[in-house]
């Protein structure tokens, strides 16, 4: 008689889930369910709410990525102004974005999954933590430190405070940046770019390690999406949408945010408070595609920093279109720390960036806004429509780690079929699905929403596991 | 001179346990040394490890609890291990001093975790009564412990010990 096998809860993430594993009548895994288990309403409760309120409202959404609510926010408030900031907030915010990904990247690498990279996969529970890596590499531990410590300090320089600022406002920021402040920020860059350089060297030396994770962590055909400059650049504060396949074709270019209703579809699901969107010409689910670390590095055709893009060469080169496998979002993820390093010391060295000038205002011009940027796990999309008083009337938030939800759900049936087995079940090995859903860095608290009325189902299981009864409300 | 870091941790929106973070503005406002460093923090989190290891004293203020409402409670902190259990997004103040030691090879010579006994924590940016009564001599302590007014070793400190 075929079980389930409950992960409850995935530990080392951001937010609160559980996995289900189905087995049949021998044991393999037939069907796997990544579940959000928190449900939160920010998309509700901020009807009525002027729409100045938005960027401080929403970034409460997250403790571990704000700032990149607070620049969605402001930038479909931006809309609603039908405005451009002036060149030195455009900048300063870009820098911000950036600062963000780095403190954000280095949690996720080095105090979340370094455990699994350091000690092991079946590495004793109760050691295979950030302590333990401090134990094991102590080195490596005050590397993820000083990374995290830098990106948290620019948030801080610029924007006032390391979580929940209120510093970029709709129109620009609310105060330019000194020298003073620009070259503290400098004297640091050589240190902090060495130690990027240096994780990425330890880390490429780890793979051979984990060629079985390599081939198995989500490694499958999907497509990628995510924004592109005009130079071809990977556009983390601004660009248009771009979607490629598995073999590195575009599939669909130049799209704006604004329009992403046209291309991208969401669905919902009775299991989870996480939608899930798909490429809208493919349908669901077949229009499955991936954001983030990965997606951004495959979605372009040079890095755009001189350190970064010798990385992305050698990236690029480990599968000969593009690369598939999830467990590769860790390599992405140092890549884009380095490059990021490299970005904010390029704007730095931008005179622009101390112009008086970071503000311009404007009243109402526009009904309804969206504003798009590259958060750390992927593309955030901020959708506003307000009345005539500015007061919010609806509201829709498609967030990075929500794109990657069909991906992350095939993956732990992907890792799951190759490495449980319910007659010889061991801790590593349900590990091993947890890790695939970290090497995805999901963010669930911000994930977390309901399109609509939400597919409901309640179910009674007697102790044996049987279904005893079920009620359903659906969407 | 010694140096000094006093650790405000708390959240703002919560009512009590924003106790903390008010202190420690109060104490930025009034003249305060700019030798002794302040930090603000909803969490305690690794971060900080590396600036508690290059200091004399480390004074760790909080909200509590457990504590009686409006109680100021004065304990001493010391180095823990293990670990297991904790979280990087929030450590407690013996988690940090094994941070400390463990990455940056030193500890402060002496750490005390000050604590005020909260009433009320619900969604709220006002203080409880008992907690706005303890505010006066809250910052009175803080300002002789970080001063150096010597106190009593901290091994010979109950555990609970309340002044």
């Amino acid at each position: 008689m075929g079980n389930t096998i409950t992960i409850d809860p995935v530990t080392r993430i951001e937010g609160h889930s559980k996995i289900t594993l189905q087995t049949d009548d021998h044991g393999e895994v037939v069907a796997a369910y990544f579940h959000t288990t928190q449900f939160r309403g920010f998309e509700k409760f901020c009807e009525g709410r002027p729409y100045y309120e938005m960027p401080y409202l929403m970034e409460r959404i997250c403790g571990i990525c704000p700032v990149s609510h607070l620049l969605a926010s402001a930038k479909a408030c931006d809309a609603l102004l039908a405005m451009k900031v002036p060149p030195a907030a455009g900048k300063l915010r870009r820098i911000l974005d950036l600062a963000q990904l780095i403190q954000s990247h280095a949690l996720s690498f080095f105090y979340l999954s370094s455990p699994d990279l350091i000690l092991g996969m079946d590495a004793d529970p109760r050691e295979r933590n950030f302590f333990g890596v401090m134990q094991a590499q102590p080195e490596l531990g005050r590397w993820g430190i000083r990374l995290r410590q830098f990106g948290q300090q620019v948030i801080e320089t610029l924007a006032g405070k390391r979580v929940h600022p209120a510093w970029v406002v709709p129109g620009g920021v609310n105060e330019p940046l000194s020298v003073e402040k620009v070259n503290k920020l400098l004297e640091q860059m050589p240190e902090v770019i060495e130690i990027a350089q240096k994780s990425l060297t330890w880390f490429k030396r780890q793979l051979e390690t984990f060629r079985e994770e390599i081939r198995t962590f989500a490694n499958f055909p999907s497509l990628f999406m995510g924004l592109v400059t005009v130079d071809e650049r990977a556009g983390y504060y601004q660009g248009k949408i771009r979607f490629t396949d598995s073999l590195g074709n575009i599939v669909a270019d130049d799209l704006d945010p604004a329009n992403y209703q046209e291309y991208i579809g969401e669905a919902v699901e009775p299991f989870t408070f996480m939608k899930f969107p798909y490429y809208k010409p493919m349908g669901y689910p077949d229009g499955m595609y991936r954001v983030g670390p990965l997606a951004r590095l495959n979605l372009v055709d040079n890095c755009g920093t001189p350190l970064a893009q010798q990385e992305w060469v050698e990236f690029r080169e480990l599968e000969r279109k593009a690369v598939l496998s999830s467990f590769y979002y860790h390599y992405a993820r140092l890549i884009e720390i380095l490059f990021a390093l490299e970005h904010i010391q390029e704007y730095l060295l931008d005179p622009i960036i101390t112009k008086k000038q970071a503000r311009y205002t404007a009243s109402l011009n526009n009904l309804e806004g969206v504003g798009c940027c590259e958060a750390p796990r992927g593309t955030l999309i901020h959708h506003y429509r307000v009345d005539e008083q500015g007061l919010i009337t609806w509201a829709n938030l498609i967030i990075a780690t929500g794109h990657n939800n069909l991906a992350m759900n095939r993956g732990i049936l992907q890792a799951a079929k190759h490495f449980v087995r319910a007659d010889k079940m061991s801790e590593g090995m349900l590990n091993r699905v947890e890790a695939v859903i970290r090497a995805f860095d999901p963010c669930l608290s911000c994930a977390t929403h309901a399109d609509g009325h939400l597919d409901l189902q309640v179910q009674l299981v007697s102790p044996d596991g049987s279904l005893l009864n079920e009620i359903r409300r659906p969407a | 001179m010694s140096h000094t870091i006093i650790l405000a941790c708390g959240n703002p929106l919560r009512g009590d346990d924003g106790i903390a973070l008010h202190l420690a503005h109060c104490l930025q406002e009034q003249h305060w040394d700019p030798e002794i460093e302040i930090r603000y923090s909803q969490q305690w989190t690794p971060e900080l490890a590396e600036s508690i290891s290059k200091v004399d004293l480390a004074i760790f203020v909080d909200a509590s609890t457990t504590v009686p409402a409006g109680t100021i409670r004065l304990q001493p902190v010391s180095f823990s291990k293990p670990w297991r259990g904790g979280t990087t997004h929030s450590l407690h103040p013996p988690q940090l001093l094994a941070l400390a030691r463990e990455l940056y090879g030193k500890t402060p010579e002496r750490a005390l975790l000050l604590t005020i006994g909260g009433e009320s924590f619900g969604h709220s940016n006002e203080f409880s009564r008992p907690v706005r009564g303890a505010i006066p001599t809250a910052l009175a302590q803080i300002r002789r412990l970080a001063s150096g007014v010597t106190l009593p070793e901290p091994d010979a400190l109950p555990s609970a010990a309340i002044y």
